[in-house]
Order: structure tokens, then C-alpha cells, then sequence
């Protein structure tokens, strides 16, 4: 028996491989090739500026970091308030190269995809470092941990002479097979090259959550004497989940110093430890897609704000700045509203919207 | 030949005996049930073994190995074969029952993090294989109907079947199970009945029991132990142990 795979109105499947497959119908296949096919040839018909580039960039480079966040405070269910700090650490693993051999050396102008992997792995070794403490510890516990780490790496870079006591370190323009990447398709070219990124992490996660080791991370978050029964080490399992979530703000702190061709710890602070928290909550915790709607939908709202700010600013005194009263204020309120209303998330949406799509024409 | 032996186990919390100098011997292929009124230490006797407490004395023999060192955790005491299921329930409550299952086969999932982020070939065979695995016991449990339910919406007794349904898929070779019964309607405990009976014959077994109900202890049991305040006051055949004064005493003084 060969069930219609185009138009599938319920689940059925006649082998286990066959359920284990990521698309369930060719049509959702379909669908997803094409939106996948349509993000990366819109900038050939679509000439955006800069500024606009520059925001879907850093769109994307905070889709890693949270994807990093979601696994390990969603899936994991360890809460860290201090992820902006890991990301910091694989930008300044781009920024301490760039100082040690020079901002014009090949390994950094050629090797690159090579430093943000390296990047990614300093994260993963830090983010491990700072997890150690759930071998004895739990809960609040644990986000003291992540908040001294937050609070010890600014310290660091803002004292110490090697890392210019937080004032920008320069990062070189990268080289690609055409020759140097100019002012003029720098925006696109990382563009490009982070939603690559994007695409290769997203089937990795994907992946790994269908096997033991992405259950092992809900299994501690639903309950650790039971997956310490199952045979899994309830702290070394928590040391992998920071691993994995440092690996993934490494990269991203990496893309995020190349983009901006230099590193200032004033991208770092807490303030951005809970902006992406705030996203991750907004897209959905726990669920991935939820990293990639998060992202969007607080960066755009960054966006209002700013621009909200900029129109009312005539009416107040020039000397107060509003969007540095309003930022943290909508932040404050999206988070609690999404947490009372939606603690799902977009992704929650999304989910209804599918299952709706999904049961067509039988809908009842 | 005893598959478990218990000698002269000793656990104190504060200066208060949980268990004091309790011997025991789990045979082979049998089923052995611990029998005593609320807090005569059961839990924690199986917590001793399970790894999840040291005893302050004693050993606690399984093939080779000491499991009352302070080296054995639960995760390294499943690995060697012993499961078990939990008197107030331990599931994954948010994850499907399949999901529940999975995870116990965390050890037996042999491919590393890059196979699995790749997914292609070796995990990809080892997931499907072990999900073979995991549905036998599906099939086994009579499980079906709620293969992708989620384990925190189901009802009570049906989580019960699920606690021993994913003790069985470690694979062990001794099952303990802590008041599979407890809070069950009649029928829900016949059927669990009939499991720890299949469990011990079809699947070869050894089976450790803590249950209330004297009626299916005497029932089904080969040997019963009787603890009371941490204390072993009696063990045997089922009629040896209805007939032991000390037990009829300790379980008449309770009502
Ligand atoms: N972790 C612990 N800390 C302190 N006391 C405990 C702990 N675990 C069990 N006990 C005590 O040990 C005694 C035996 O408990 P338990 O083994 O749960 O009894 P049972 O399972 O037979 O009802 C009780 O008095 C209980 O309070
Ligand atoms: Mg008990």
C-alpha cells in the first residue's frame, strides 16, 4: 500500500524510517524548497539599501545565537541570562586573532570560515566551563551562574588592555572566490554566507533532536531522576546542553564580528542577554522554529520603537533620549504579555495555522 | 542462584534507621516481594539498590559488582541491568509515549553527535532498529492507542503501564517495580497483574515487587519479605509468611 504522498490528510506510514522522515508530504517538501529557493534569489531582483541589509543581517545572526538560547533554556530547560556574553566570546576569538596577527593576515582575510568555526568552538568550551556548576547545582542556582558570567566577561573586556578595554577591535574585509568582498556587497555577501549558516544548523538541530542526543536535553528538563534511571548523566547531559548552546552564540558572535568588521563590548552586555531571551520567548520556547520567528519579530520592533521614538522625541527635552527609556520598557511588556497569553509563542501560532492547512478540506 | 543479594544494609538519615542490617537474596527468574506498612523503608531499599542512596552499611551484590559503593549512580546501575519503576510517577510528562520509551534506550543508541546532526546511514539504522525495539514493548504493554499521546494527559493508571513499559525497554535483567498497583481500579490491577506474570515468564525477568494488596503479593509471589520500621521481620514462602506471628502482629497492630 502506497498512501498519496501529495495530499496527505492524517499520518500514516508503513515503516519506521518512513516516519522518521522531516517532511511528511512531498507537498510540504515542496513548499519549503521553494521558500527556501526564494530567500536567497530575492536580492537579485530586490536592490536594498544598506541600512535595511544591515538589518536583515543581524536578523539572522540573532536566529543563531537564539537557536543556540531555545536549546538550551527551551529544550534543556536551563535559563541563562547571560547569552550575549557567549556570543561575545566568539567575537572576541575573531577580535584577539585580529590583534595577535594582525588585522590584515590571511588566516583572517581567507581562512575565515575556519576562524568562526574555531569561534564556535571557544564558545562551546566556555559555554561547558560556565555549565560545570549543574553537576551539583539546579535551577536559580545555575542562572546565577550564567549571570556572573555575563557580568565577569564585561569586566574582562572593559579592563584589560588586550581586548582595548572594550572600544572596537577592527576585523578585516574577508576575501571570496571573486577577490575582496567591497563596501558595496559586504551586506549581501554576509547575507549569503549567514543564511547558509542558517540552513546547514537548522537541519542539524533538526536532526539531532530526533536521536539520543537532542531527548537527552528534554529528558533533563522534564525530570532528571528519571533520565539519570535511563541511563543518561543528568550533569554531564546539562555541561553538554551549555556546550552546544556556546557553540552555536560562538558562531553567531563570530558572523556578528565580521559584519561589523570590528568588535566593541557595547554589542555584548546584559541588556542583550535579555533581548534574546525576549526573543526566544516570543518565538517560542522550546520549539524550533520558534528561533527564527523570535528574531524577526524583536528586531522589527526594535525598529518601531526607534522610529516611534525619533517622532515623538520633538515633544520632550532634547537631553532625554526616549528610546533608551522606551527600549527596555516593550521589552519588559512583550515579554510578560507573551508569558501571561502565549507562553508558546509565535510558534504556537504557526502550529495552528499548519494543522489547519494540514486537515484541508476535511475541516471541521 | 540469586541474581541480587542484600547483606546486612544499614541507610540512616540523621540518626533515624530507614533500614537497619536488612539481608536479602533476589533469585534468578523468580518473583520476590517486599511487604511492610508505609515507611517501613521499601522506597528506600530499592533507592539503595537503584543507586539513588548509598547505605551507611552493608553490600548490595549484583554479579561482580558492589552497587553500595559510592561510585554506582543510577545511570551507571541501569547500564548493568537493573530497571525500575517509581512509586510516584517519574515520566517525561511533556514528551509522547514513544518518546518516554526512546529514552530508555539512551544507551543502547550506539552513533556519536556528528552521525546524529547528519542523520544518514548508521543513525538513522540504529533509531529505526531500536524503535522496532521500543514498539515490541508498545505491543507487549498494550500500548497502542497512545504511542503519540502525550504522557501528561494520559490518565493515571495508564501512566502507571507506561512507567513499567519504559523500565522493560532498558532491557533489564532486573525489574523493580515500586507499587505498580497503587491508586489502580480493579481491572487496571488485574491487567498489571497479568504484565508482571508475562514480564517474569515470557521475557525471563527477575522481578522485585513492593505492593499493599496481600491478596496478589501472596497471589504471585515466589518469596516475600517483611519489613517493618527498617527492620526484616519476616521471610518466606507466601504461607510461611501468613502464618509468621511477628507479621500477622506487625500487620494487625497497624490497622
Ligand atoms: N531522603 C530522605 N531523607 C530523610 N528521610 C527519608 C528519606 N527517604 C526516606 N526517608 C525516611 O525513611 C523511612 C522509610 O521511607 P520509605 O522507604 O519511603 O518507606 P516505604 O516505601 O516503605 O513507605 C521514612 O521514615 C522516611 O521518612
Ligand atoms: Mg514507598
Amino acid at each position: 500500500m502506497s498512501a498519496n504522498r501529495w495530499l496527505a490528510t492524517g499520518n500514516y506510514y508503513s515503516s519506521y524510517k518512513e516516519e522518521q522522515r522531516i517532511f511528511s508530504t512531498h507537498s510540504d517538501r515542496l513548499i519549503f524548497t521553494l521558500f527556501l529557493l526564494s530567500l536567497f534569489i530575492w536580492p537579485l531582483f530586490l536592490d536594498l539599501s544598506s541600512k535595511y541589509m544591515l538589518v536583515i543581517d543581524n536578523i539572522l545572526v540573532a536566529i543563531i545565537a537564539v537557536l543556540g538560547l531555545n536549546l538550551l533554556t527551551g529544550f534543556a530547560g536551563l535559563i541563562s541570562i547571560g547569552h550575549a556574553a557567549f556570543v561575545g566570546v566568539g567575537a572576541y576569538t575573531v577580535a584577539s586573532f585580529s590583534t595577535v596577527i594582525g588585522d590584515n593576515h590571511v588566516f583572517l582575510t581567507h581562512w575565515w570560515p575556519l576562524v568562526i568555526l574555531i569561534a564556535g568552538l571557544v564558545g562551546a568550551v566556555f559555554g561547558a566551563f560556565v555549565g560545570l556548576p549543574s553537576f551539583r547545582l539546579r535551577h536559580l542556582y545555575l542562572l546565577m551562574a550564567t549571570l556572573s558570567f555575563q557580568i565577569i566577561f564585561q569586566w574582562a573586556i572593559n579592563f584589560s588592555s588586550f581586548f582595548n578595554q572594550g572600544q572596537t577591535i577592527f576585523v578585516p574585509r574577508v576575501y571570496w572566490l571573486t577577490g575582496k568582498v567591497m563596501r558595496k556587497e559586504h551586506y549581501l555577501f554576509w547575507y549569503y554566507v549567514i543564511l547558509v549558516v542558517i540552513v546547514l544548523f537548522g537541519f542539524g538541530i533538526r536532526n539531532l533532536l530526533r536521536t539520543r542526543h537532542g531527548r537527552c536535553l528534554v529528558a533533563v528538563r522534564d525530570n532528571d531522576r528519571a533520565a539519570d534511571a535511563m541511563g543518561m548523566h543528568p550533569g554531564l547531559t546539562k555541561v553538554y546542553a551549555f556546550a552546544l548552546s556556546g557553540f552555536l552564540a560562538g558562531v553567531a558572535g563570530a558572523l556578528h564580528a565580521y559584519l561589523y568588521r570590528g568588535v566593541g563590548f557595547e554589542s555584548f552586555t546584559l541588556h542583550h542577554s535579555i533581548v534574546y531571551l525576549a526573543m526566544a520567548i516570543v518565538g517560542g520556547m522550546g520549539t524550533l522554529n520558534g528561533s527564527f520567528w523570535g528574531p524577526a519579530a524583536i528586531q522589527i520592533l526594535e525598529l518601531q520603537v526607534e522610529n516611534l521614538a525619533e517622532k515623538a522625541g520633538h515633544l520632550f527635552p532634547s537631553n532625554m533620549n526616549l528610546a533608551t527609556a522606551l527600549r527596555p520598557l516593550t521589552f519588559g511588556l512583550v515579554i510578560v504579555l507573551f508569558l501571561m497569553f502565549e507562553p508558546r509563542g509565535i510558534a504556537n501560532w504557526w502550529r495552528i495555522v499548519r494543522s489547519y492547512v494540514k486537515l484541508w478540506p476535511f475541516r471541521y | 542462584m540469586p541474581l541480587l543479594t542484600v547483606t546486612d544494609v544499614t541507610l540512616t538519615f540523621g540518626g533515624l534507621n530507614a533500614l537497619s542490617h536488612v539481608s536479602m537474596t533476589f533469585e534468578e527468574g523468580l518473583i520476590t516481594s517486599i511487604i511492610g506498612p508505609n515507611g517501613a523503608g521499601k522506597t528506600s531499599l530499592l533507592n539503595c539498590i537503584s543507586g539513588f542512596y548509598h547505605p551507611t552499611r552493608g553490600d548490595i551484590t549484583f554479579g561482580e559488582h558492589d552497587l553500595s559503593l559510592a561510585y554506582f549512580s543510577p545511570h551507571q546501575v541501569s547500564v548493568l541491568g537493573i530497571a525500575r519503576a517509581f512509586q510516584n510517577l517519574e515520566l517525561f510528562s511533556g514528551m509522547s509515549v514513544l518518546d518516554n520509551l526512546l529514552l530508555a534506550r539512551h544507551q543502547n543508541l550506539k552513533y556519536n553527535l556528528l552521525q546524529a546532526l547528519v542523520y544518514f546511514g548508521k543513525a538513522s539504522r540504529i533509531e529505526a532498529e531500536n524503535r522496532a525495539y521500543v514498539e515490541e514493548v508498545i505491543d507487549f504493554m498494550e500500548l497502542e492507542p497512545y504511542r503519540h499521546k502525550i504522557v501528561g494527559n494520559l490518565s493515571y493508571g495508564v501512566q502507571k503501564r507506561v512507567e513499567v513499559a519504559r523500565a522493560l525497554t532498558l532491557g533489564p535483567k532486573l525489574l523493580l517495580l515500586d507499587e505498580p498497583m497503587a491508586g489502580m481500579n480493579i481491572e487496571e490491577k488485574e491487567d498489571m497483574v497479568r504484565f508482571i506474570g508475562d514480564i517474569q515468564q515470557e521475557r525471563d525477568i527477575t522481578v522485585a515487587l513492593i505492593e499493599h494488596d496481600l491478596g496478589i503479593v501472596m497471589d504471585i509471589s515466589d518469596q516475600i519479605y517483611v519489613l517493618d520500621f527498617g527492620e526484616l521481620i519476616g521471610s518466606g514462602t507466601p504461607e510461611e509468611v501468613a502464618n509468621n506471628p511477628k507479621v500477622i502482629e506487625a500487620y494487625i497492630g497497624e490497622e
